[in-house]
């Protein structure tokens, strides 16, 4: 692959995979499937088959706006299999708010041809690149909260996702990164972080999204902080969307997937 | 989306090159030497693997673009803000002796003049290794 090949190949029909992974609503030991985040894998066979690579690569390249389109055109397109009600969280950089006056637009127009109701859209706000146009990504998010969708902010804890962050956005959703949920079942450091966190959320009237969460144990420590809503392997990893069906089932039965 | 380092059972590998022949023909050489390798054919594909694992050793040509670019400069650069342990050796057919000079000036552990046979290439990178 060429030099200026990769984002063509990145770009292209097919080029990008929409995985879906399961948020979910844990309550009285049941848990049932409240959403499920839209996650994007690059090209197969080529590095960016990683997600953390694809998009490190997508910004050192300053392509947000360009790769999110795609990433969210392909996610609808798979959703549209999903169940009318399934809500999805789509994750969006906030350069890209703030550098794509079109994005709403855009939206509308792929859930719209793919029969999602904007009102079951999340936009999961993902920063690591400053500075954009702060006036145009708050106007965005108004945009895009007056068309029914709702905010959350992704990876809270780490990098841009701060308490400037928190203020300007005021998000329905704070998502806690896993470098805080992973061991916290054993370390009570990280346990005073998850809770000073959901304390604030609640204070902002937003809910609490714990992510990387592997094992019971920290099932249980969550649910002692106050944290009903949890994403991780111990639910589900991302599954293609032919697999979603199969997750409605373990969560009927409310048994972890292998 | 944090970033997770690789965990390593074996020595891993990085070799950059806009040329999809030589890196190919590295990535078989190497890994018939027992080496993990990756293989990335320009700066910010080789920045991002950097930010997302850890390497023993970088090869890089040090031109990945046009004339006159000197992107492998900015790759040790990266390697040594990432992993003071990592050795990196640059590779070039345009190597003045002021742009050697600066290669090791920024921490390459090696510089070698195109074109060099796989073994030579090989010969630098087990010893660095060893070091």
């Amino acid at each position: 692959m060429p030099d200026h090949r990769a984002l063509d190949a990145i770009l292209q029909p097919g080029g990008i995979t929409s995985l879906f992974q399961p948020i979910c609503a844990v309550d009285n030991g049941h848990w049932s499937i409240a959403s499920f985040e839209c996650l994007s894998r690059g090209p197969k066979g080529t590095n960016f088959e990683s997600a953390n690579v694809l998009f490190d690569y997508v910004r050192l390249k300053r392509e947000e706006t360009l790769v999110d389109r795609a990433c969210i055109t392909t996610a609808l397109a798979a959703a549209r299999s999903l169940p009318p009600d399934t809500h999805l969280g789509i994750n969006v950089h906030a350069s890209t708010l703030g550098r794509d006056p079109g994005f709403v637009d855009f939206l509308r127009a792929a859930a719209d041809a793919n029969g999602v109701a904007f009102h079951r859209l999340t936009i999961e706000i993902v920063e690591h690149a400053p500075p954009w146009d702060g006036l145009a990504f708050l106007s965005m998010l108004d945009r895009l909260r007056n068309h029914g969708a709702r905010i959350a902010l992704d990876d809270v804890g780490l990098g841009q996702s701060n308490f400037k962050m928190l203020l300007d956005v005021h998000p329905d959703f704070m998502k806690i990164d896993r470098y805080f949920i992973e061991h916290c079942a054993t370390d009570t450091n990280r346990q005073a972080v998850i809770e000073v966190v959901t304390r604030l959320a609640h204070r902002f009237g937003a809910h609490v999204v714990a992510e990387g969460v592997e094992d019971e144990a920290t099932v249980r420590i969550l649910k002692l902080l106050g944290i009903t809503l949890m994403q991780g392997f111990y639910f589900s990893e991302p599954v293609d969307v032919h697999e979603v069906p199969a997750l409605y089932e373990s969560a009927r039965t409310n048994l972890p997937r292998p | 989306m944090t970033n997770v380092h690789y965990q390593q059972t074996t020595r891993r590998i990085l070799i950059v090159d806009d040329e999809d022949l030589i890196v190919m023909a590295m990535r078989k050489y190497f890994e018939g030497l027992g080496f993990l390798v990756d293989g990335a054919y320009e700066l910010e594909e080789a920045q991002a693997l950097l930010a997302n694992y850890r390497y023993d050793l970088v090869i890089a040509d040090l031109r990945l673009t046009g004339i006159g670019g000197v992107e492998g400069l900015q790759i040790v650069a990266d390697v040594h803000q990432r992993c003071a342990n990592t050795r990196v050796v640059l590779l070039s057919a345009y190597g003045t002796p002021e742009i050697e000079r600066e290669s090791y000036n920024r921490g390459a552990d090696a510089f070698l003049h195109k074109p060099k046979a796989m073994m030579e290439i090989a010969h630098v990178a087990r010893t660095l290794l060893d070091q």
